[in-house]
């Protein structure tokens, strides 16, 4: 233990004296935060539609406000097109040069076909090039002009759709965004911190120093390890302080009970730091293996972004060893909804269990590379 | 030689008059005055810190010139660096091989990038090959021992045969033999009509220069023949004599 | 030509470092893959449960829709009111619909179950899908119902999506993956070539030999620019042959894009190279920017919603315009009057901090 001790404050001495990265390495995470909680949005905040209203009824007229009138559209009218183009040419180039998301073409026997009882046809041209927004866009379409006939028919009365958002009622996305933030940022800066410890020794030539000292691989892995532990809880903390008065993410659940789930989470980033430093021969290559093993997985396949359940099964199954999919469930469950600690137990003990796999690869790899007399 | 070199030699090629380096407030290389003359070998001795590697960045356009001026074959260093960079040869403290490459692609580059022609590259390839076995040039240089590197370095700095050469700390971390060897090369040098400037903290390679200049805390203390310094100050070793003038120099 | 000599001493000591390569290429290329694959944001198998309080007709068949979408993993359906909150606490299912013989506003018999469609707020991207789709689902059968009632639903959108019929968003995203693991690279490397002489102290007796700084910058910038361009002819490759994406626009007007994009982040990781001392300092700095810029760039999120403040962020970032482009290219086979534009400010963006960077250089190497 004493010679743990000795390691840890070697590893902490070295830390403070060099206080232009200690600046850095918490001035990051805290910019990160700040810039991307407010600059990422799913938020769809303008449909911004074209109407050809070949009709010029008091019906199409009608239709159109339902449109117009609704938040998420923005409406304009188009009566003739550019130049020599019909209005439909000048609405498809300005569909292909991102002006407008869709255009709405409304017949001229649109008001004398709904009078005669007959079906009729509005055609609706939507950009897909974005999958998504041209999703939501098409529900909305569909909800609307289902709401139109609705009132047109007096069916109104004869049936009821409402939705209700829980933990989240006015569908902000801010909600679902900065938990993932929270859970990339962290594990990333804590392998960060980590990985580049024992990388660094390499490059200097004083790893051979720990090699020939009697203290134990695993040992020194840990004496590596813990000093840090300090540094990335102060910054998991300020991260979630962050979180909670800049972007008024509610709280509510436990805060010490979360407090100790993130200490176990960057554990987990720590030992999986080291682990990549014992293996990589300088730091930059620690560097770059740390980034590329934590930032994509963890934006993608953590649930950040991407629902989980809409994975096919081989990337479900590689979703399971990125450690951030835990955290995130538990982050989202215990501070968003307010569940209870115990639902959460599993994920926590899954966590421990990646941190002290990574511990034990990181001190076998060093055991053999000091075997090895590198 | 022609009859240029015969009457020049003695003649004076380098010329530092008053020259300054500040680092902000720090002063590096206070007001030195010094000359060298062509084909001599001269050595910069000093501790540490002393101003020396500074100077010779001065001399060779890495660090501006506070103030003062450095003339090299009667150029201006100031102006004319560019000029000046064709006929000198520079070793940095580091040897300055690429570590990641092996001895003949070190070569390669540095001389084709001096502008040699492939063909002589070529030729100086065979040449070093003769003096080192070619099992260790084929190495990386990461991997050949200091002594060796430090030929391989020598050999790249000459390899556009310069006039002039500039070698900051070339002996550092390498045992006597390879000292040795590396004197006697110079003295080659030398005879071929080269003008040498050797920079050391190690004060029994003094000996070895024609003249010396002591640096100490960016001025220079002592200059001139090493015998007949150390015959002047009575002492028998260039440690001692060191040792007297620094103290004397401190107290003043 | 002397500057070839620094071009072949960079590629040898760039390919001799091992590790390094993998990082290159290797992984970066097997990212793509494995993430390319991840990238359908396609809703599906919605964890839901069903609560079906109403015992008519229209309510079984309703709720059998729902149990044969592909769309809806039905977990349970139940018909007895449960603890909502406990159930979307515990996390078993995201969204819970609720049927019951409910009453209008004239305290009449709805003539069809009320529907009540609660969602867990905090997966906010798909509940608002997936709250669509039941929607879609609830009004398609009360619509066919009452058509089969002899009532005309009068009105029917004839709905087109252009340039990604099916919606795919592989399409979408792909290039877009491609895009951004260009940029890990390129950055990283880069940044560190120009430090890397510094501190290997090769640095002096370089810029003693005949090069120019400007020779010597050149020469560091144009290997790597070399080896991205490789490797994103690789990448591109991969994208179209594993994932089957149709490039509708000119592959050529692509790679110019790509170049283009190559260069601008070039020069980036440049002048962060310029700018730091050591080469931990370099590494951190572009891979902090490189995940701003990745964030910042519209693959994931559009690029409308970032707040005024923040906006210059996105502007400066050449992934945005690359993404863009590549959409257009991709998907709109646009033709380059439309993003002409996007390509012009990118080359701007180069030429400004390639600039930067150089003055900086020359700054840096005469103390």
């Amino acid at each position: 233990m004493k010679r743990i001790k000795a390691v840890v404050l070697k590893e902490a001495f070295h830390i403070l004296r060099d206080p232009k990265s200690l600046a850095i390495l918490f001035l990051l995470p805290v910019v990160m935060i700040l810039v991307l909680g407010y600059s990422l949005s799913f938020d769809l905040k303008n449909i911004e539609t074209v109407v050809i209203d070949y009709s010029q009824s008091e019906l199409s007229r009608s239709l159109i406000q339902k449109f117009s009138h609704n938040q998420t559209y923005s409406v304009t009218q188009m009566v003739k097109g550019e130049g020599s183009q019909s209005p439909e040419e000048t609405a498809e180039e300005m569909l292909k040069s991102g002006e407008i998301k869709q255009f709405i073409i409304i017949p001229q026997d649109f008001s004398s076909r709904i009078k005669k009882g007959l079906i009729s046809h509005i055609g609706v041209v939507i950009d897909g090039s974005d999958s998504n927004i041209a999703n939501i866009v098409h529900q909305y379409n569909e909800m609307l002009t289902f709401g139109f006939i609705s009132e047109l028919r007096d069916l109104k009365d004869i049936f009821q759709i409402s939705t209700k958002l829980y933990f989240n009622p006015e569908n902000k996305s801010v909600f679902y965004i900065i938990p993932g933030l929270v859970a990339v940022i962290m594990i990333m800066i804590s392998a960060l911190l980590t990985s580049l410890s024992v990388s660094r020794e390499k490059e200097t030539g004083s790893i051979e120093l720990l090699f020939i000292s009697p203290l134990q691989s695993h040992e020194i892995v840990l004496g590596k390890t813990v000093p840090y532990v300090f540094i990335a809880l102060i910054e998991g903390a300020l991260i979630l302080a962050f979180a909670r008065v800049m972007f008024r993410i509610p709280f509510r659940g436990n805060l010490w009970i979360l407090l100790v789930f993130s200490l176990v989470y960057i554990v987990t980033g720590l030992s999986l730091g080291i682990t990549i430093s014992t293996m990589a021969s300088s730091q930059k290559v620690a560097m770059m293996a740390t980034l590329l093993i934590t930032l994509l997985p963890s934006i993608l396949l953590s649930g950040f972004i991407f629902p989980l359940d809409s994975l096919s099964p081989i990337l479900r199954a590689f979703s399971y060893i990125v450690p951030a999919t835990y955290f995130l469930e538990v982050i989202r469950g215990l501070i968003l909804k307010g569940a209870g600690w115990k639902h959460f137990a599993s994920q926590g003990l899954i966590l421990i269990g990646f941190s002290v796999l990574f511990l034990v690869i990181a001190s076998v790899k060093f055991s053999q590379q000091r075997k090895a007399g590198k | 030689m022609t009859d240029q070199d015969i009457r020049s030699v003695g003649a004076q090629l380098i010329t530092a008059r008053n020259l300054t380096k500040k680092f902000g407030d720090f002063t590096a290389v206070d007001k030195i005055n010094f000359n060298i003359k062509k084909g001599e070998i001269m050595g910069f001795l000093g501790p540490n810190g002393a101003g020396k590697t500074t100077t010779i960045k001065m001399m060779t356009g890495l660090f501006r010139i506070t103030s003062g001026d450095v003339w090299i074959k009667g150029l201006e260093v100031k102006k004319d660096i560019n000029q000046i960079k064709k006929f000198i040869g520079y070793m940095s403290q580091k040897f300055s091989l690429y570590p990641l490459l092996n001895a003949y692609e070190n070569i390669e580059f540095w001389g084709g990038v001096s502008g040699l022609s492939r063909k002589v590259i070529k030729e100086k390839k065979g040449l070093i090959s003769n003096e080192i076995p070619k099992e260790i040039l084929n190495q990386q240089v990461k991997d050949i021992p200091p002594g060796i590197k430090q030929r391989i370095a020598l050999f790249s700095c000459l390899i556009s045969d310069p006039e002039i050469i500039l070698l900051d700390e070339p002996t550092s971390g390498v045992d006597p033999e390879v000292r040795r060897n590396f004197w006697t090369k110079i003295y080659e040098l030398k005879k071929q009509g080269k003008t040498i400037l050797v920079t050391t903290h190690n004060l029994d390679e003094a000996e070895y220069a024609d003249r010396i200049l002591i640096i100490h805390q960016g001025r220079i203390i002592l200059k001139g023949e090493p015998s007949e310094l150390m015959k002047a100050r009575k002492t028998d070793s260039m440690e001692n004599l060191f040792k007297r003038v620094v103290t004397n120099h401190e107290t003043n | 030509m002397r500057i070839f000599y620094l071009f072949k001493k960079e590629l040898i000591e760039i390919l001799r470092q091992k590790e390094m390569l993998v990082l290159i290429f290797v992984a970066p290329i097997l990212q793509t893959i494995v993430l390319g694959y991840v990238v359908t944001t396609d809703v599906k198998n919605i964890p839901v449960q069903v609560v079906n309080l109403s015992q008519t007709q229209d309510a079984y068949r309703i709720v059998n829709r729902i149990n044969h979408s592909s769309l809806f993993d039905v977990k349970k359906i139940s018909h007895i009111p449960e603890d909502y909150i406990s159930i979307f606490k515990k996390g078993t299912a995201k969204a819970i619909i609720i049927l019951r013989d409910g009453f209008n506003e004239g305290r009449r018999n709805l003539n069809y179950p009320e529907v009540q469609i609660l969602m867990d707020g905090i997966d906010a991207n798909t509940s608002g899908i997936a709250a669509g789709y039941f929607n879609g689902i609830v009004r398609h059968y009360i619509m066919t119902d009452i058509q089969k009632k002899g009532i005309e639903f009068p009105l029917k959108n004839k709905t087109v999506i252009r340039f990604n019929p099916n919606l795919e968003s592989i399409n979408y995203m792909g290039p877009g993956i491609v895009a951004l693991l260009l940029t890990i690279i390129s950055m990283f490397f880069t940044s560190i070539a120009i430090v890397r002489e510094k501190e290997q102290q090769t640095m002096d007796t370089l810029l003693i030999s005949r090069l120019t700084p400007i020779e010597i910058y050149t020469g560091k910038a144009l290997p790597m620019a070399l080896l991205g361009l490789i490797e994103m002819g690789i990448g591109i490759l991969v994208v179209v042959l594993v994932f089957g994406i149709f490039i509708r626009g000119n592959l050529g007007y692509l790679l110019l894009a790509a170049a283009i994009f190559l260069f601008a982040n070039l020069s980036y990781a440049l002048l962060i190279s310029t700018l730091c001392t050591s080469q931990q300092q370099a590494l951190f700095f572009s891979w902090f920017s490189m995940v701003l810029f990745l964030l910042l760039s519209g693959l994931f999120t559009p690029v409308e919603n970032i707040p005024s403040a923040f906006r210059w962020l996105a502007d400066i970032n050449p992934l945005r315009y690359l993404i863009r482009i590549i959409r257009e290219i991709f998907l709109k086979g646009n033709d380059i009057t439309y993003f002409i534009n996007d390509l012009l400010i990118m080359s701007g963006i180069t030429v400004v901090i390639l600039s930067l960077s150089l003055f900086n250089f020359k700054r840096m190497v005469s103390k």
